[in-house]
């Protein structure tokens, strides 16, 4: 028996396993209780239990509506800026020249308040869909652009040398060796990205929609449907939180390689 | 025709051991041209004869690694003259078989994908020989159990014999070493230097091993260049004459003991102006 070393009971390993589920489970039943005796008007800040009714009172094919509508937008805005974004960084590690042009025109992008252009962009390309994945999109690629070209410039030198010792043309430089080592900083990029892209898709709605879960929101709002409103960000959190989470299976299982090392 | 010529080349080299296979010429290089920019290494002349195992030796900083980068072709000197065969290195040579300080291995590949990296980085494909051939380089460093691992299950001695047999792959004649077992602990250290040594003996090749371990370099080659802090300088070039094979048993002769001192002298009481 080592003095030094107690494993701990059975009680502090579930206290331990539980708390981050009893923390929310509290603070939930906090705003419940201070909802109900604090009497907190409805229309200020709804109760859990009239947010969860007010979930109910949707129809579920409204919800799907929505969701379809915010999901469609995010997805293919998330999807374009992954299209453009990684050949561009292919692009501007291995010219220099492209470098120098693209480099600034980005950070102009970049620094542009996107909510602030969107009303211009619907004005630019009308009401639908287009208009809104352009808003998508200008919101997630420079993360995508950012991570990527730094995993390819991180490299070790020693493995670009190998390369060149062989002679190999450049092509299989960026694909064999550059591309795979900059997996890791692209999937943390995506992981960025793709909850930057629901908030693309939600800025757009408000500027100009008929559908989705931040017009849902907005409209909500407007006719003092705070309750309707909160179940709908629940259920926007809970999609953005369910992307994310997915982008991390997409990684484990297609570039398991790619993982920070379990400590046992 | 051409290939016979190759090989009559080949032969005579092997009839004539002595002859110079990589010849270093009065090399010096800066990598800045500015002349008031001191130089890395300097005035550099060394002849290595076909299979011998040769060593350099020199505090950190002092253009070991530049040394090594010029034979490889990686960096053309900007004085002298770096030849292989009598042919100056103007370029990447296939002959050549680099092996890197950390076994440099790709973290996505298999250990047996691993060995076949350079073919499938070249030419972009490999042959079943070629996997047959990778197989064969797999069981001599004892790594066949292993071949289908990734390289993080395998223990950092492990990883770097595979990095040795990758660059035995393409059956260079020349091995450039660039400190390839500094990552690794003493105990593991010792022994893959015999393992190197096994490989050495049953694949011929002409070794040129860059390392700061004094113990090391005499333990396995022929010949060590000893140099001097930046700017690089030759300070000597020792005849290692211990019997071969060497073993466990070499490090305690009293030859092995004078040898070591000889060039611990010259690293910790440089003779060089200042």
């Amino acid at each position: 028996m080592n003095p030094t070393y107690q494993p701990k009971s059975w009680l502090a390993q579930q206290a331990n396993r539980f708390a981050p589920g009893l923390f929310f489970i509290g603070l939930v039943l906090l705003w419940e209780l201070v909802c109900r005796f604090g009497n907190v008007p409805n229309y200020i800040l709804p109760s859990p239990s009239a947010i969860f009714t007010a979930f109910f009172d949707v129809e579920f094919s409204r919800w799907l509506t929505h969701l379809w509508a915010t999901l469609r937008v995010a997805l293919m805005g998330f999807a374009l800026s992954i299209v453009i974004a990684i050949p561009l960084s292919i692009g501007m590690m291995r010219s220099e020249l492209m470098n120098r042009v693209f480099y600034p025109a980005l950070i102009v992008i970049q620094s542009t308040p996107v909510v602030a252009v969107a009303p211009l962009i619907i004005v630019l390309l009308g009401t639908d869909d287009p208009s809104r994945v352009l808003i998508t999109c200008l919101i997630t690629f420079f993360p995508l652009v950012v991570s990527t070209t730094t995993g390819m410039l991180e490299t070790p030198p020693e493995m670009i040398e190998l390369s060149q010792s062989l002679r190999a043309p450049r092509y299989r430089e960026t694909w064999q060796i550059r591309i795979p080592y900059a997996i890791p900083h692209i999937f943390s990029g995506l992981r960025v990205s793709i909850t930057l892209a629901i908030i693309g898709a939600v800025v757009a709605e408000f500027v100009a929609a008929e559908e989705g879960l931040g017009y849902f929101i907005q409209f909500s709002t407007s006719f003092f449907k705070i309750p309707q409103a909160f179940a709908g960000l629940i259920f926007l959190s809970v999609i953005s939180l369910l992307l994310f989470k997915s982008i991390q299976w997409i990684q484990a299982w297609f570039f398991p390689w790619s993982l920070p090392k379990k400590k046992y | 025709m051409e290939n016979n010529k190759a090989m009559e080349d080949m032969n005579s080299i092997e009839n004539n051991a002595k002859a110079a296979y990589v010849s270093m010429k009065n090399v010096g290089h800066k990598y800045d041209p500015r002349p008031e920019t001191p130089m890395v290494v300097q005035g550099i002349d060394l002849d290595i004869h076909r299979h011998e195992f040769v060593a350099v030796v020199g505090p950190s900083g002092c253009g070991k690694s530049t040394l090594l980068r010029m034979v490889a072709g990686l960096l053309i000197p900007s004085h002298g003259e770096v030849s292989v065969f009598n042919l100056p290195v103007t370029e990447p040579r296939d002959d050549v078989g680099i092996v890197f300080q950390k076994a440099n291995l790709l973290p996505w590949l298999t250990v047996r994908k691993n060995v076949l990296f350079p073919l499938k980085h070249k030419y972009g494909s490999y042959s079943a020989s070629d996997e047959k051939r990778a197989n064969e380089l797999l069981e001599m460093a004892g790594l066949t159990q292993f071949a289908d691992k990734m390289p993080d299950e395998l223990s950092g001695g492990m990883q770097q014999r595979v990095g040795i047999i990758r660059a035995l792959l393409l059956n260079p004649d020349i091995l450039l070493m660039d400190e390839p077992f500094s990552a690794l602990d003493a105990l593991t250290r010792e022994q893959i230097g015999f393992d190197l040594l096994d490989i050495w003996k049953k694949n011929p090749k002409t070794v040129l091993f860059i390392t700061h371990s004094i113990s090391e370099a005499v333990l396995l080659s022929d010949r060590i260049l000893v140099m001097s802090k930046r700017p690089g300088t030759v300070l000597d070039l020792i005849e290692v004459d211990l019997p071969r094979p060497r073993s466990s048993k070499t490090i305690n002769s009293p030859r092995f003991a004078e040898l070591t001192d000889l060039i611990r002298g010259y690293i910790y009481e440089p003779n060089v102006p200042a």
